[in-house]
Protein backbone atom coordinates (compact mmCIF):
# COMPACT_ATOMS: atom_id res chain seq x y z
CA UNK A 1 0.00 0.00 0.00
CA UNK A 2 1.17 3.62 -1.08
CA UNK A 3 1.35 5.75 2.11
CA UNK A 4 1.90 8.70 0.10
CA UNK A 5 0.52 9.17 -3.53
CA UNK A 6 -0.12 12.11 -5.76
CA UNK A 7 -1.36 11.79 -8.86
CA UNK A 8 -1.08 14.80 -11.35
CA UNK A 9 -0.63 17.75 -8.69
CA UNK A 10 -1.01 21.17 -10.06
CA UNK A 11 -0.99 24.31 -8.08
CA UNK A 12 -0.56 28.36 -8.72
CA UNK A 13 -0.14 30.94 -6.93
CA UNK A 14 -1.57 33.42 -8.88
CA UNK A 15 1.01 33.94 -12.32
CA UNK A 16 3.25 31.54 -10.82
CA UNK A 17 2.91 27.61 -11.18
CA UNK A 18 4.24 25.67 -7.85
CA UNK A 19 3.51 22.76 -9.18
CA UNK A 20 3.32 21.08 -12.83
CA UNK A 21 1.34 17.64 -12.47
CA UNK A 22 3.29 16.32 -10.26
CA UNK A 23 2.95 12.06 -10.05
CA UNK A 24 4.88 10.65 -6.91
CA UNK A 25 4.24 7.22 -4.64
CA UNK A 26 6.08 6.58 -1.51
CA UNK A 27 5.44 2.88 0.43
CA UNK A 28 4.87 2.42 3.26
CA UNK A 29 8.00 2.34 4.98
CA UNK A 30 10.07 3.58 2.81
CA UNK A 31 12.35 7.21 2.98
CA UNK A 32 11.99 9.17 0.47
CA UNK A 33 13.79 12.42 0.15
CA UNK A 34 12.37 15.13 -2.25
CA UNK A 35 15.42 17.90 -3.31
CA UNK A 36 15.69 20.64 -6.11
CA UNK A 37 16.85 24.28 -6.42
CA UNK A 38 15.44 26.76 -3.67
CA UNK A 39 11.59 27.92 -5.00
CA UNK A 40 11.31 24.56 -6.86
CA UNK A 41 8.00 24.05 -4.95
CA UNK A 42 8.94 21.64 -2.43
CA UNK A 43 7.01 23.20 0.54
CA UNK A 44 3.88 23.33 -1.62
CA UNK A 45 4.18 19.98 -2.50
CA UNK A 46 4.63 19.05 1.03
CA UNK A 47 1.70 21.25 1.74
CA UNK A 48 -0.46 19.71 -0.40
CA UNK A 49 0.19 16.25 0.22
CA UNK A 50 -0.55 16.84 4.26
CA UNK A 51 -3.66 18.48 3.07
CA UNK A 52 -2.60 22.15 4.23
CA UNK A 53 -2.89 23.36 1.14
CA UNK A 54 -5.69 22.64 -1.36
CA UNK A 55 -4.45 21.12 -4.92
CA UNK A 56 -6.09 22.86 -7.89
CA UNK A 57 -6.10 19.91 -9.61
CA UNK A 58 -4.51 16.27 -9.48
CA UNK A 59 -5.56 14.14 -6.11
CA UNK A 60 -3.54 13.35 -3.29
CA UNK A 61 -3.54 10.17 -0.69
CA UNK A 62 -2.44 9.97 2.78
CA UNK A 63 -2.73 6.86 4.44
CA UNK A 64 -5.65 5.64 1.70
CA UNK A 65 -7.12 8.55 1.51
CA UNK A 66 -7.54 11.92 1.44
CA UNK A 67 -5.12 13.62 3.49
CA UNK A 68 -8.06 16.25 5.20
CA UNK A 69 -9.81 12.69 6.15
CA UNK A 70 -6.24 10.86 7.39
CA UNK A 71 -5.86 9.88 11.49
CA UNK A 72 -4.17 13.00 12.17
CA UNK A 73 -2.41 10.55 15.12
CA UNK A 74 -0.88 8.47 12.05
CA UNK A 75 0.92 11.99 11.02
CA UNK A 76 3.96 14.07 11.78
CA UNK A 77 4.84 17.51 10.28
CA UNK A 78 7.69 19.39 10.74
CA UNK A 79 7.17 22.56 8.46
CA UNK A 80 9.41 24.76 7.30
CA UNK A 81 10.66 27.62 9.10
CA UNK A 82 8.74 26.13 12.01
CA UNK A 83 8.89 28.16 15.21
CA UNK A 84 7.10 27.92 18.57
CA UNK A 85 6.69 29.65 21.03
CA UNK A 86 10.35 31.35 22.50
CA UNK A 87 9.56 31.43 26.56
CA UNK A 88 8.36 27.51 26.47
CA UNK A 89 11.15 25.59 27.25
CA UNK A 90 12.42 22.62 25.17
CA UNK A 91 10.92 20.42 27.21
CA UNK A 92 7.72 22.07 27.30
CA UNK A 93 7.26 22.35 23.77
CA UNK A 94 7.54 18.49 23.36
CA UNK A 95 5.31 18.40 26.26
CA UNK A 96 2.80 20.75 24.83
CA UNK A 97 2.18 18.90 21.45
CA UNK A 98 2.63 15.21 23.20
CA UNK A 99 -0.44 16.40 24.87
CA UNK A 100 -2.37 17.40 21.79
CA UNK A 101 -2.14 13.51 21.13
CA UNK A 102 -4.60 10.07 22.25
CA UNK A 103 -0.84 8.50 23.01
CA UNK A 104 2.01 9.98 22.65
CA UNK A 105 6.01 8.83 24.24
CA UNK A 106 7.18 10.59 26.90
CA UNK A 107 8.65 14.09 25.94
CA UNK A 108 12.12 13.35 27.67
CA UNK A 109 11.94 9.70 25.66
CA UNK A 110 11.44 11.79 22.29
CA UNK A 111 13.94 14.34 23.38
CA UNK A 112 16.32 11.60 24.24
CA UNK A 113 15.82 10.45 20.79
CA UNK A 114 16.72 13.59 19.04
CA UNK A 115 19.71 13.80 20.98
CA UNK A 116 18.84 17.25 22.78
CA UNK A 117 21.67 17.79 26.19
CA UNK A 118 19.41 16.79 29.37
CA UNK A 119 20.92 20.08 30.44
CA UNK A 120 19.60 22.21 27.82
CA UNK A 121 16.01 20.83 28.04
CA UNK A 122 14.78 23.42 30.41
CA UNK A 123 15.93 26.36 28.34
CA UNK A 124 13.63 28.56 27.09
CA UNK A 125 13.09 27.77 23.09
CA UNK A 126 14.25 31.45 22.22
CA UNK A 127 17.41 30.44 24.19
CA UNK A 128 18.80 27.09 22.25
CA UNK A 129 21.37 27.76 19.46
CA UNK A 130 19.84 27.14 15.72
CA UNK A 131 20.37 23.28 16.35
CA UNK A 132 18.98 22.76 19.01
CA UNK A 133 15.74 24.79 18.23
CA UNK A 134 15.66 22.15 15.21
CA UNK A 135 16.22 19.43 17.49
CA UNK A 136 13.18 20.29 19.70
CA UNK A 137 11.33 20.88 16.69
CA UNK A 138 11.50 17.49 14.79
CA UNK A 139 11.20 15.29 18.88
CA UNK A 140 8.03 17.57 19.00
CA UNK A 141 7.17 15.91 15.93
CA UNK A 142 7.87 12.26 16.19
CA UNK A 143 6.24 13.03 19.66
CA UNK A 144 3.14 10.87 18.34
CA UNK A 145 5.54 8.36 17.10
CA UNK A 146 3.37 9.04 13.59
CA UNK A 147 3.78 6.50 10.62
CA UNK A 148 4.19 8.89 7.95
CA UNK A 149 6.45 11.61 8.98
CA UNK A 150 6.95 14.69 6.75
CA UNK A 151 10.15 16.84 7.70
CA UNK A 152 10.35 20.16 5.56
CA UNK A 153 14.51 20.61 5.86
CA UNK A 154 14.81 19.08 9.26
CA UNK A 155 18.67 19.50 9.41
CA UNK A 156 19.02 23.02 8.64
CA UNK A 157 21.26 24.98 11.02
CA UNK A 158 21.83 21.97 12.28
CA UNK A 159 25.47 21.10 13.87
CA UNK A 160 27.19 18.04 12.48
CA UNK A 161 27.23 16.69 15.53
CA UNK A 162 23.69 17.15 16.00
CA UNK A 163 22.71 16.24 12.59
CA UNK A 164 24.43 13.17 13.10
CA UNK A 165 21.96 12.11 16.05
CA UNK A 166 18.79 12.91 14.21
CA UNK A 167 20.20 10.80 10.92
CA UNK A 168 20.59 7.79 13.47
CA UNK A 169 17.30 8.57 15.35
CA UNK A 170 15.23 8.76 11.73
CA UNK A 171 16.88 5.84 10.29
CA UNK A 172 15.89 3.98 13.10
CA UNK A 173 12.19 5.27 13.17
CA UNK A 174 12.53 3.85 9.22
CA UNK A 175 13.37 0.50 10.35
CA UNK A 176 10.90 0.64 12.38
CA UNK A 177 8.21 0.82 9.59
CA UNK A 178 7.83 4.36 9.60
CA UNK A 179 7.38 6.72 5.92
CA UNK A 180 9.77 9.24 6.01
CA UNK A 181 9.15 12.18 3.67
CA UNK A 182 11.86 14.69 4.01
CA UNK A 183 12.95 17.87 1.88
CA UNK A 184 16.54 19.05 2.43
CA UNK A 185 19.58 21.13 0.00
CA UNK A 186 21.80 18.56 1.85
CA UNK A 187 22.73 15.78 -1.34
CA UNK A 188 24.65 13.51 1.56
CA UNK A 189 21.58 13.60 3.82
CA UNK A 190 19.21 12.45 0.87
CA UNK A 191 22.17 9.76 -0.14
CA UNK A 192 21.94 8.58 3.75
CA UNK A 193 18.55 8.52 4.71
CA UNK A 194 16.54 7.56 1.63
CA UNK A 195 15.82 4.93 -0.19
CA UNK A 196 14.42 7.00 -2.93
CA UNK A 197 15.20 10.69 -3.92
CA UNK A 198 12.84 12.72 -5.88
CA UNK A 199 13.69 16.22 -8.02
CA UNK A 200 11.89 18.95 -7.95
CA UNK A 201 12.77 21.52 -10.11
CA UNK A 202 10.60 24.60 -11.53
CA UNK A 203 7.35 22.77 -10.23
CA UNK A 204 7.74 19.27 -12.57
CA UNK A 205 9.42 15.84 -10.87
CA UNK A 206 12.06 15.43 -13.12
CA UNK A 207 13.65 12.21 -11.70
CA UNK A 208 13.61 9.72 -9.11
CA UNK A 209 14.86 6.47 -8.09
CA UNK A 210 17.50 5.23 -5.90
CA UNK A 211 20.13 7.74 -4.75
CA UNK A 212 23.14 5.19 -7.24
CA UNK A 213 20.61 4.52 -10.04
CA UNK A 214 20.22 8.76 -10.32
CA UNK A 215 24.00 9.16 -9.91
CA UNK A 216 24.90 6.55 -12.50
CA UNK A 217 21.94 7.88 -15.02
CA UNK A 218 22.66 11.46 -14.57
CA UNK A 219 25.77 12.51 -12.64
CA UNK A 220 28.50 10.84 -15.25
CA UNK A 221 31.75 9.34 -14.69
CA UNK A 222 34.44 9.55 -12.31
CA UNK A 223 36.88 12.06 -12.49
CA UNK A 224 40.05 13.27 -11.87
CA UNK A 225 40.81 17.02 -10.72
CA UNK A 226 44.63 17.61 -12.00
CA UNK A 227 46.16 21.14 -9.78
CA UNK A 228 48.36 22.61 -12.20
CA UNK A 229 48.52 26.06 -14.13
CA UNK A 230 49.73 24.72 -17.46
CA UNK A 231 47.59 24.65 -20.10
CA UNK A 232 46.27 21.02 -21.02
CA UNK A 233 44.21 20.10 -23.72
CA UNK A 234 43.88 16.20 -23.74
CA UNK A 235 45.92 13.28 -21.62
CA UNK A 236 46.14 9.94 -22.12
CA UNK A 237 42.64 9.86 -24.22
CA UNK A 238 40.78 12.25 -21.62
CA UNK A 239 39.58 15.46 -22.42
CA UNK A 240 40.52 18.32 -20.08
CA UNK A 241 37.86 20.46 -18.73
CA UNK A 242 38.56 23.76 -17.03
CA UNK A 243 37.97 23.55 -13.10
CA UNK A 244 38.88 25.60 -10.23
CA UNK A 245 42.28 25.24 -9.14
CA UNK A 246 43.80 23.18 -12.51
CA UNK A 247 42.01 20.73 -15.32
CA UNK A 248 39.23 17.65 -14.47
CA UNK A 249 39.56 14.49 -16.99
CA UNK A 250 36.08 12.64 -16.95
CA UNK A 251 35.50 9.35 -16.71
CA UNK A 252 38.90 8.40 -15.46
CA UNK A 253 39.07 5.27 -13.72
CA UNK A 254 40.79 3.97 -10.83
CA UNK A 255 43.02 2.11 -12.62
CA UNK A 256 43.57 4.28 -15.58
CA UNK A 257 44.90 7.16 -12.77
CA UNK A 258 48.78 5.82 -13.54
CA UNK A 259 48.58 6.03 -17.04
CA UNK A 260 47.34 9.82 -16.68
CA UNK A 261 50.32 10.20 -14.35
CA UNK A 262 52.79 9.02 -16.54
CA UNK A 263 51.07 10.47 -19.81
CA UNK A 264 51.78 13.82 -17.63
CA UNK A 265 55.51 13.22 -17.04
CA UNK A 266 56.28 12.75 -20.89
CA UNK A 267 54.62 15.70 -21.49
CA UNK A 268 56.31 17.82 -19.29
CA UNK A 269 53.13 18.54 -17.50
CA UNK A 270 53.83 20.04 -13.93
CA UNK A 271 51.30 19.66 -11.56
CA UNK A 272 50.59 19.97 -7.72
CA UNK A 273 47.59 17.24 -6.39
CA UNK A 274 45.65 15.14 -8.05
CA UNK A 275 42.35 14.27 -6.85
CA UNK A 276 40.30 11.28 -7.85
CA UNK A 277 36.70 11.58 -6.87
CA UNK A 278 33.81 9.43 -7.71
CA UNK A 279 30.38 11.12 -8.78
CA UNK A 280 27.75 12.02 -5.93
CA UNK A 281 24.00 12.91 -5.96
CA UNK A 282 25.32 16.28 -5.88
CA UNK A 283 26.45 15.66 -9.33
CA UNK A 284 23.56 14.29 -10.40
CA UNK A 285 21.68 16.99 -9.35
CA UNK A 286 23.55 20.06 -10.87
CA UNK A 287 23.53 17.69 -14.10
CA UNK A 288 19.96 17.39 -13.72
CA UNK A 289 18.94 20.86 -12.71
CA UNK A 290 21.32 22.88 -15.14
CA UNK A 291 23.46 24.69 -12.68
CA UNK A 292 27.21 24.62 -12.49
CA UNK A 293 29.55 24.87 -9.76
CA UNK B 1 -11.43 13.74 27.84
CA UNK B 2 -9.50 13.51 24.90
CA UNK B 3 -11.01 16.69 23.15
CA UNK B 4 -10.84 18.46 26.98
CA UNK B 5 -6.69 17.09 27.29
CA UNK B 6 -6.22 19.06 23.87
CA UNK B 7 -7.67 22.09 24.54
CA UNK B 8 -6.06 21.82 28.62
CA UNK B 9 -2.40 21.35 26.56
CA UNK B 10 -2.76 24.13 24.17
CA UNK B 11 -3.81 26.43 27.28
CA UNK B 12 -1.05 25.69 29.11
CA UNK B 13 0.98 26.33 26.65
CA UNK B 14 -0.62 29.56 26.16
CA UNK B 15 -1.05 30.71 29.13
CA UNK B 16 2.53 30.06 30.17
CA UNK B 17 4.06 31.88 26.95
CA UNK B 18 1.91 34.72 27.90
CA UNK B 19 2.87 34.77 31.94
CA UNK B 20 6.54 34.31 31.09
CA UNK B 21 6.47 37.79 28.99
CA UNK B 22 6.41 40.21 32.08
CA UNK B 23 5.64 43.23 29.89
CA UNK B 24 2.31 42.11 28.38
CA UNK B 25 1.86 40.93 32.24
CA UNK B 26 2.88 44.12 33.56
CA UNK B 27 0.36 46.26 31.56
CA UNK B 28 -2.61 43.83 30.80
CA UNK B 29 -3.33 44.68 34.93
CA UNK B 30 -1.81 48.01 34.36
CA UNK B 31 -4.06 49.13 32.20
CA UNK B 32 -6.81 49.19 34.18
CA UNK B 33 -5.52 50.95 36.99
CA UNK B 34 -3.98 54.03 34.95
CA UNK B 35 -7.89 53.86 33.00
CA UNK B 36 -8.73 55.36 36.59
CA UNK B 37 -5.99 57.60 37.11
CA UNK B 38 -6.56 59.35 33.99
CA UNK B 39 -10.32 59.24 33.83
CA UNK B 40 -11.43 59.16 37.73
CA UNK B 41 -9.91 62.05 38.04
CA UNK B 42 -11.52 63.60 34.96
CA UNK B 43 -14.93 63.35 35.85
CA UNK B 44 -14.44 64.57 39.45
CA UNK B 45 -13.15 67.55 37.84
CA UNK B 46 -15.73 68.02 35.50
CA UNK B 47 -19.06 67.27 37.27
CA UNK B 48 -20.34 70.59 36.24
CA UNK B 49 -21.23 69.34 32.61
CA UNK B 50 -19.15 68.19 29.86
CA UNK B 51 -17.87 65.05 28.31
CA UNK B 52 -18.07 63.38 32.16
CA UNK B 53 -21.33 65.00 33.22
CA UNK B 54 -23.32 61.49 34.84
CA UNK B 55 -22.90 60.40 37.77
CA UNK B 56 -19.30 58.42 38.25
CA UNK B 57 -21.05 54.86 38.40
CA UNK B 58 -22.17 55.14 34.93
CA UNK B 59 -18.62 55.00 33.81
CA UNK B 60 -17.96 51.74 34.84
CA UNK B 61 -19.12 49.99 31.79
CA UNK B 62 -16.77 52.18 29.76
CA UNK B 63 -13.79 51.19 32.49
CA UNK B 64 -14.65 47.67 32.16
CA UNK B 65 -15.30 47.89 28.44
CA UNK B 66 -11.56 48.78 27.80
CA UNK B 67 -10.51 46.12 29.27
CA UNK B 68 -13.13 43.82 27.81
CA UNK B 69 -12.02 44.74 24.53
CA UNK B 70 -8.83 46.09 24.36
CA UNK B 71 -7.08 43.08 26.00
CA UNK B 72 -8.41 40.32 23.66
CA UNK B 73 -8.41 42.26 20.34
CA UNK B 74 -4.54 42.94 20.34
CA UNK B 75 -3.87 39.48 22.57
CA UNK B 76 -5.74 37.11 19.95
CA UNK B 77 -5.04 39.36 16.78
CA UNK B 78 -1.40 39.40 17.51
CA UNK B 79 -1.05 35.82 18.86
CA UNK B 80 -2.64 34.56 15.59
CA UNK B 81 0.12 36.75 13.71
CA UNK B 82 2.53 35.66 15.82
CA UNK B 83 1.45 31.67 14.78
CA UNK B 84 1.14 32.39 11.28
CA UNK B 85 4.85 33.99 10.98
CA UNK B 86 6.10 31.04 12.51
CA UNK B 87 3.77 28.32 10.61
CA UNK B 88 2.19 27.35 14.10
CA UNK B 89 -1.09 26.61 12.22
CA UNK B 90 0.33 24.27 9.46
CA UNK B 91 1.53 21.97 12.27
CA UNK B 92 -1.27 22.45 14.39
CA UNK B 93 -3.16 20.94 11.12
CA UNK B 94 -1.62 18.01 10.86
CA UNK B 95 -2.73 17.49 14.81
CA UNK B 96 -6.09 16.60 16.44
CA UNK B 97 -6.08 19.68 17.54
CA UNK B 98 -9.24 21.53 15.53
CA UNK B 99 -9.19 25.29 14.63
CA UNK B 100 -12.03 25.19 17.17
CA UNK B 101 -10.02 23.94 20.35
CA UNK B 102 -7.10 26.10 19.68
CA UNK B 103 -9.37 29.13 19.54
CA UNK B 104 -11.27 28.12 22.84
CA UNK B 105 -7.76 27.35 24.67
CA UNK B 106 -6.86 30.82 23.64
CA UNK B 107 -9.70 32.82 24.79
CA UNK B 108 -10.02 30.63 27.81
CA UNK B 109 -6.74 32.18 28.91
CA UNK B 110 -7.82 35.76 27.99
CA UNK B 111 -11.11 35.53 29.01
CA UNK B 112 -9.00 34.38 32.56
CA UNK B 113 -6.53 37.83 32.15
CA UNK B 114 -9.42 39.82 31.36
CA UNK B 115 -11.36 38.85 34.54
CA UNK B 116 -8.62 38.98 36.99
CA UNK B 117 -7.80 42.75 35.50
CA UNK B 118 -11.57 43.39 35.53
CA UNK B 119 -11.89 41.87 39.56
CA UNK B 120 -8.59 44.61 39.96
CA UNK B 121 -10.71 47.26 37.99
CA UNK B 122 -13.91 46.96 40.00
CA UNK B 123 -11.83 46.70 43.50
CA UNK B 124 -10.17 49.81 42.52
CA UNK B 125 -13.41 51.56 41.51
CA UNK B 126 -15.27 50.77 44.94
CA UNK B 127 -14.20 53.33 46.43
CA UNK B 128 -14.33 55.85 43.98
CA UNK B 129 -17.73 55.37 42.36
CA UNK B 130 -21.47 54.27 43.12
CA UNK B 131 -22.59 51.51 41.48
CA UNK B 132 -23.81 47.89 42.64
CA UNK B 133 -21.80 44.61 42.36
CA UNK B 134 -23.76 42.41 40.74
CA UNK B 135 -23.19 38.95 40.06
CA UNK B 136 -23.73 39.19 36.30
CA UNK B 137 -20.84 41.05 36.25
CA UNK B 138 -19.35 37.63 35.37
CA UNK B 139 -21.07 36.49 32.48
CA UNK B 140 -20.97 39.94 30.85
CA UNK B 141 -16.89 40.16 31.20
CA UNK B 142 -16.14 36.80 29.77
CA UNK B 143 -18.68 36.58 27.36
CA UNK B 144 -17.17 40.17 25.93
CA UNK B 145 -13.70 38.72 26.38
CA UNK B 146 -14.63 35.55 23.88
CA UNK B 147 -16.37 37.68 21.47
CA UNK B 148 -13.79 40.61 21.21
CA UNK B 149 -11.07 37.16 20.94
CA UNK B 150 -13.12 35.72 18.56
CA UNK B 151 -13.18 39.49 16.48
CA UNK B 152 -9.03 39.53 17.26
CA UNK B 153 -8.64 36.16 15.64
CA UNK B 154 -10.49 37.52 12.35
CA UNK B 155 -8.00 40.52 12.70
CA UNK B 156 -5.00 38.40 12.93
CA UNK B 157 -6.02 36.50 9.81
CA UNK B 158 -6.64 39.63 8.06
CA UNK B 159 -3.27 40.97 9.18
CA UNK B 160 0.03 40.64 7.65
CA UNK B 161 2.44 40.85 10.77
CA UNK B 162 2.22 40.60 14.40
CA UNK B 163 2.91 44.66 14.02
CA UNK B 164 -0.07 45.19 11.53
CA UNK B 165 -2.39 43.18 13.99
CA UNK B 166 -1.91 45.47 16.57
CA UNK B 167 -2.42 48.17 14.62
CA UNK B 168 -5.25 46.28 13.09
CA UNK B 169 -7.01 45.86 16.87
CA UNK B 170 -5.86 49.75 17.67
CA UNK B 171 -7.65 51.07 14.90
CA UNK B 172 -10.59 49.16 15.58
CA UNK B 173 -11.03 49.31 19.60
CA UNK B 174 -10.24 53.10 19.88
CA UNK B 175 -13.11 54.44 17.94
CA UNK B 176 -15.25 51.76 18.66
CA UNK B 177 -14.94 52.33 22.37
CA UNK B 178 -16.03 55.92 22.18
CA UNK B 179 -19.05 55.29 19.72
CA UNK B 180 -20.33 52.07 22.42
CA UNK B 181 -22.36 54.04 25.20
CA UNK B 182 -19.48 53.72 27.09
CA UNK B 183 -17.84 56.72 28.23
CA UNK B 184 -19.60 58.87 25.77
CA UNK B 185 -23.79 58.86 26.66
CA UNK B 186 -25.85 58.36 23.53
CA UNK B 187 -27.74 61.72 23.94
CA UNK B 188 -24.32 63.33 22.83
CA UNK B 189 -24.40 61.84 19.28
CA UNK B 190 -26.75 63.36 16.30
CA UNK B 191 -29.95 61.72 16.24
CA UNK B 192 -29.55 60.16 12.86
CA UNK B 193 -26.28 58.53 14.57
CA UNK B 194 -27.78 56.99 17.32
CA UNK B 195 -28.97 54.09 15.95
CA UNK B 196 -25.75 52.78 14.33
CA UNK B 197 -24.16 52.72 18.04
CA UNK B 198 -26.16 49.36 18.50
CA UNK B 199 -24.17 47.69 15.62
CA UNK B 200 -21.50 47.96 18.22
CA UNK B 201 -21.29 44.49 20.03
CA UNK B 202 -20.03 46.65 22.84
CA UNK B 203 -22.66 48.67 23.15
CA UNK B 204 -24.96 45.31 24.56
CA UNK B 205 -21.85 44.87 26.85
CA UNK B 206 -21.93 48.64 28.25
CA UNK B 207 -26.11 48.58 27.95
CA UNK B 208 -26.08 45.21 29.92
CA UNK B 209 -23.14 46.04 32.47
CA UNK B 210 -25.15 49.65 33.45
CA UNK B 211 -28.34 47.86 33.87
CA UNK B 212 -27.32 45.37 35.95
CA UNK B 213 -24.90 48.45 38.07
CA UNK B 214 -26.23 50.91 37.60
CA UNK B 215 -29.49 51.67 36.43
CA UNK B 216 -31.37 48.97 37.90
CA UNK B 217 -33.02 47.89 34.81
CA UNK B 218 -33.51 43.95 33.28
CA UNK B 219 -29.94 43.32 31.67
CA UNK B 220 -30.93 39.94 30.74
CA UNK B 221 -31.95 41.04 27.24
CA UNK B 222 -28.84 42.65 26.52
CA UNK B 223 -27.22 39.45 28.51
CA UNK B 224 -28.87 36.98 26.02
CA UNK B 225 -27.69 39.34 22.41
CA UNK B 226 -24.20 39.04 23.81
CA UNK B 227 -24.12 35.60 23.86
CA UNK B 228 -25.87 34.97 20.83
CA UNK B 229 -22.90 37.84 18.95
CA UNK B 230 -20.47 35.90 21.09
CA UNK B 231 -21.60 32.19 19.31
CA UNK B 232 -21.17 34.30 15.86
CA UNK B 233 -17.87 36.14 16.24
CA UNK B 234 -16.17 33.04 17.80
CA UNK B 235 -17.26 31.05 14.94
CA UNK B 236 -16.06 32.99 12.81
CA UNK B 237 -13.25 33.58 14.34
CA UNK B 238 -12.09 29.77 14.50
CA UNK B 239 -13.18 29.76 10.68
CA UNK B 240 -10.75 32.53 9.71
CA UNK B 241 -7.86 30.37 11.29
CA UNK B 242 -6.03 29.36 8.48
CA UNK B 243 -3.66 26.17 8.01
CA UNK B 244 -0.70 27.79 5.95
CA UNK B 245 0.77 31.65 5.16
Amino acid sequence: MHAVAANGVHKEYGDTTALAGVDLEVDAGEAFALVGPNGAGKTTFVRCLTGTEPVDSGSVELLGGAPGEADPQRVGLLPQSFSPAGRLTAREVVTHYAGLYDAARDPGDALDTVGLAPDRRDEHYENLSGGEQRRACVAATLVNDPDVLFLDEPTGSVDPAGRRALHAALSELVAGGTTLLLTTHDMAEAERLADRVGLLSSGELVAVGAPSELVAAHAGGPSLLVETDADVGEIAGFDAESADGGVRLRGVARDDVADVVRALDESGVAFDALEWSEPGLEDAYLALTGESE
Amino acid sequence: MSRFERIRSEAVAAGKAFLRRRTAVFFTFFFPVLLIAVFAGLIRTDAGGGLFARPTGYYLPGYLGVVVLFTPLSRLSSTVARHREGNRFEKLATTPLTSTEWLLAHVLITAGLVAAASAVLVLALVPLATFALSPLLVPFVLLGAVLFGGIGAILGRLADSQDGAISMSNGLALPLLFLSETFVSPDLFPAWFRPFTALSPLTHFARGVRAATYTGENALPALGLLALLTVVFFAVGAYALPTTD
